[in-house]
């Protein structure tokens, strides 16, 4: 929406795509290094940088594809709500699963 | 777009405020990208819990589920996981044309590009399924692996990708729709909310899939 | 619904045909024009159709449990059956009956009349919820009636996914339907309360039924995902064989508690919250004043919302979950009571000094404060967890959530549906009826589940059809309760359906209450206002500021017109 404002210049499919492209290769790029990663003999660390890399192509998918760095405050917030409830159930959960896994 | 075109274009309730027909179309627009973000938060919940139950359950049984998602075939998930990528690509541009009422030609051309990768990635899904049950990876007494907690990865692994597909069906069907009507109407697509609605559902099946991909394939590979 | 079908379209036959539209009821009266429609108000009046008909079905369902504990001895019904009524009772009365009943209904119909709007914001999606909410209950309620379920509304497993026999898999779909009639609804008024406000009303200018219903949305849109994914996972295992929770397997049937009660407890929330929007509307009104600390009783709603999601834990004690969580559920459940006691303090204090009416509605509403104390506090005994190892599975947890659940949010209900009715209807209803219906509520309420404090206490665990001869007096007395409270709830359905025939006209404004919904005709036209509501000041505008209310003086609101 307020996209409209930024680009006030006529839009033109060049830049559409020159806008959008620079993203599909970063998350192509960030897509082989993430399969490359998960054959490298570091146990839990691969298996981390797996999830940490699947963070970063949301962020991008997220700003640019869905263009929360254009949006308005209130779709800011309720994204953010989201993740933050689902970290609310994360959070109090694992706490019980994990303080039971060390007790065994 | 002239006054007309808006005018027809807006719904109840937007259509009854009491301002001009732009201001009003221009809140219909706001609403809807804003109904569609509080959906997504709910469907962030939803997958949530999903993924929830995989990070518990890998917690409890981790060799159980390394040599589960070692079984898992790695070529046909990355494949699967750069067609749904580039699918946002397509999906974006398609939005973003569609959002300043630009490039109708190409806006179709991209959301037909995006229908056709959806496509492609369920025939994807259909041979790997298609080689899971070939290799007993199926639940149940005939399961090919011999420790009980692998059946819970492929309990999850059946579950989560099935009802991935249903999302990206439903997606499909969306955009196939949008495509069909601004076939018809060249002034369908034009700043019409529904495209940018259906982008953004599109691009949270994508990033659901994005998250499956280390949860389902990367598991215990160099192990 | 003919009978509103006056040729002016007014209700009130002392005011002057000023050629102004029909009444939302006499805008078509066609099926189709019910069944099709998008009007808010139309789709609040067919879920108050289908809750009505689901609240007798679990009430016929309790009757027979109760009659069945009237004795010791199983004389009525044999375990199996007693183990599906129950469960009957249970999910019907929670998903089809308290989740949607005040939001559907009175949320659906006042939210736009309340903020001064003409629709919600997506008006279609509202008839899809109906429609899903519609479908779902159908589904549940066919398997429940024609198979029977014996799992208890919870659902655990691995009882539901391995032993039971009985239709789990179609009911669990059927709750997950009505799930995405929650989400939708949910996703409807956040979207109408911050997109459509009239000019001039601010979030603090708000009333708090609508604040009440806004912070209900946030937990139906956050929390219903989980139960719906929750009920998918039953029926994945159950109906697929898939398995996720299966201890044979490795799975972890706690983490299935997690998740359903990461829902069922914000569900209690979901009840309880629209149950004390309503109140707060009734006090005010009826002690003509300005409700007491406006600020903290939004701060309160929006901190019960927030804070009602880390407290599930508590339902967990005894179920194996580890010591250390157990402590800090119990801790935060402590904390979601503060805000909860401080909308209580605020009501009293509403009241004091006020010029207290004793119509229907706020004998309903002092009712609903009294008992969502009782069921309030009794909730602390079982947020601490030594307490609760004793009292779990027993008497004591079924009387302290019928207190909360029918006691505060059945009352708030009740209470409501006679305060709006003219508005919605446009009739008026017996008043001495209605004051003796109520109560008779309060008092065959608390015959019924008072005893039930003591049984638990004494130790009669819940769910069995026999139990030890020693506890037989308070499960008469329960019984006895029960039957007077039967009473309680058929007679609004026949004094509601009298005056829908033959009761007088309503006023456009019968009890001079305050907010914007009395500021249009009773019923409303499809269009709500006659003209663009402009909002000039905050709500509850029933005496000056700093003032109390002079005694006996015409009971009239010193708000202007706002239309």
């Amino acid at each position: 929406m307020s996209a409209k404002s930024e680009t006030p210049n006529p839009e033109t499919p060049g830049a559409l795509w020159r806008r959008n492209l620079p993203v599909w290769a970063a998350l192509m790029a960030l897509l082989a290094l993430s399969a490359w990663a998960a054959y490298w003999p570091f146990g839990r660390i691969d298996t981390a940088l797996g999830f940490a890399i699947a963070g970063v192509k949301t962020a991008l998918v997220a700003l640019v594809f869905m263009q929360l760095k254009h949006a308005s405050g209130l779709v800011r917030i309720v994204a953010a709500c989201g993740l933050f409830w689902a970290a609310i159930l994360f959070t109090l959960t694992l706490a019980d699963v994990l303080s039971r896994m060390v007790n065994r | 777009m002239s006054g007309a075109d808006v005018e027809a274009r807006l719904r109840e309730p937007w259509s009854d405020l009491e301002t001009d027909h732009d201001t009003a179309f221009a809140r219909q627009r706001a609403g809807a990208t804003f109904g569609i973000w509080v959906f997504l938060a709910s469907e962030a919940l939803f997958f949530g819990a999903l993924f929830l139950t995989y990070t518990a359950t890998r917690l409890a049984h981790p060799e159980a589920f390394a040599a589960a998602g070692r079984e898992t075939n790695i070529v046909y998930g990355t494949l699967n996981t750069a067609i749904l990528l580039t699918s946002s690509l397509t999906m974006a541009v398609a939005s973003q044309a569609a959002e300043k009422g630009l490039f109708r030609r190409m806006t179709l051309w991209c959301l037909a590009a995006t229908a056709a990768l959806g496509l492609a990635f369920l025939v994807v899904k259909g041979f790997e399924y298609r080689e899971d049950i070939e290799k007993h990876l199926v639940p149940g007494a005939r399961f090919a692996l011999s420790q009980a907690p692998a059946q819970l990865f492929f309990g999850f692994y059946w579950l989560v990708t099935v009802v991935h597909a249903i999302h990206l069906g439903i997606g499909i069907g969306l955009v196939a729709r949008l495509i069909e009507k601004g076939r018809r109407d060249p002034e369908f697509l034009k700043e019409n909310p529904q495209v940018e609605v259906t982008a953004l559902y599109w691009h949270l099946v994508d990033l659901v899939w994005v998250f499956l991909y280390p949860m389902l394939y990367l598991p215990g590979r160099s192990g | 619904m003919s009978t509103t079908a006056s040729p002016t379209g007014l209700a009130d036959p002392d005011e002057l045909d000023l050629g102004l539209p029909v009444s939302y009821l006499a805008d078509g009266h066609s099926v189709r024009s019910w069944l099709l429609t998008t009007d808010h108000k139309r789709i609040a009046i067919l879920y108050a159709v289908t809750i009505t008909v689901f609240f007798f079905i679990g009430g016929a369902a309790a009757t027979l449990v109760r009659l069945e504990l009237a004795t010791p001895e199983a004389d009525l019904l044999r375990a199996d059956t007693y183990n599906k009524l129950f469960t009957l009772h249970g999910v019907v009365m929670v998903w089809f009956f308290l989740i949607p009943s005040i939001p559907n209904t009175l949320g659906n119909f006042l939210v736009p009349l309340m903020i001064g709007a003409r629709e919600v914001a997506f008006p279609k999606l509202n008839l899809i919820s109906w429609y899903l909410n519609l479908g779902g209950g159908l589904l549940a309620v066919a398997a429940l009636i024609l198979g029977g379920v014996d799992t208890g509304w919870t659902f655990y497993v691995p009882y539901s996914t391995v032993f039971s026999n009985t239709w789990v898999s179609l009911t669990v779909l059927g709750v997950f339907t009505t799930g995405f009639s929650s989400i939708a609804t949910g996703v409807n008024f956040i979207g109408t309360i911050h997109l459509l406000r009239a000019p001039g009303m601010t979030w603090f200018r708000l009333p708090l039924f609508v604040w009440a219903m806004y912070t209900t949305s946030l937990m139906f849109v956050l929390a219903t995902p989980v139960l719906a994914v929750t009920l998918l996972l039953v029926f994945a295992e159950r109906t697929f064989g898939l398995p996720i929770f299966d201890p044979a397997r490795g799975g972890d049937p706690i983490l299935f508690q997690h998740l359903f009660w990461f829902y069922s407890h914000p569900a209690v929330y979901i009840m309880v919250l629209p149950a004390m929007g309503v109140v707060s509307e009734l006090i005010t009104c009826f002690a003509r004043r300005k409700v007491f600390g406006y600020t903290f009783m939004v701060y309160a709603l929006v901190a019960i919302a927030v804070i009602g999601f880390f407290t599930w834990g508590h339902h967990m004690f005894t179920s194996g979950m580890s010591p250390y969580a157990a402590l800090v559920f119990s801790f935060l459940s402590f904390v979601v009571a503060v805000p909860s006691a401080i909308k209580v303090f605020n009501w009293t204090g509403t009241l004091y000094r006020g010029q207290v009416g004793f119509e229907s509605p706020m004998l309903y509403a002092l009712g609903f404060v009294g008992l969502f104390t009782l069921g309030g506090l009794t909730g602390l005994f079982l947020a601490s967890i030594p307490i609760d190892v004793h009292v779990q599975d027993t008497y004591f947890v079924v009387a302290h959530f019928h207190y909360i659940m029918v006691g505060a949010s059945v009352s708030a209900y009740f209470g409501g549906l006679h305060f709006w009715w003219p508005k919605i209807t446009g009739r008026t209803y017996p008043e001495t009826w209605a004051r003796f219906a109520a109560i008779l509520m309060f008092f065959g309420f608390n015959l019924t589940f008072f005893p039930q404090f003591i049984a638990g206490y004494l130790g009669m665990p819940r769910r069995y059809h026999v139990y030890p001869p020693e506890f037989q007096i308070w499960n008469v007395l329960s019984s006895a309760g029960a039957a007077v409270l039967a009473v309680a709830y058929l007679m609004p359905l026949g004094y509601l359906t009298w005056s829908l025939l033959f009761g007088e006209r309503a006023k456009n404004n019968p009890w001079d209450a305050s907010g914007l919904e009395w500021r249009t005709t009773s019923p409303p036209p499809r269009q709500n206002f006659f003209g663009a509501p402009r909002v000039q000041g905050g709500p509850y505008n029933y005496h000056p500021e700093g003032v109390a209310p002079v005694h006996d003086q015409p009971r009239l609101p010193s708000q202007g017109s706002l239309t």
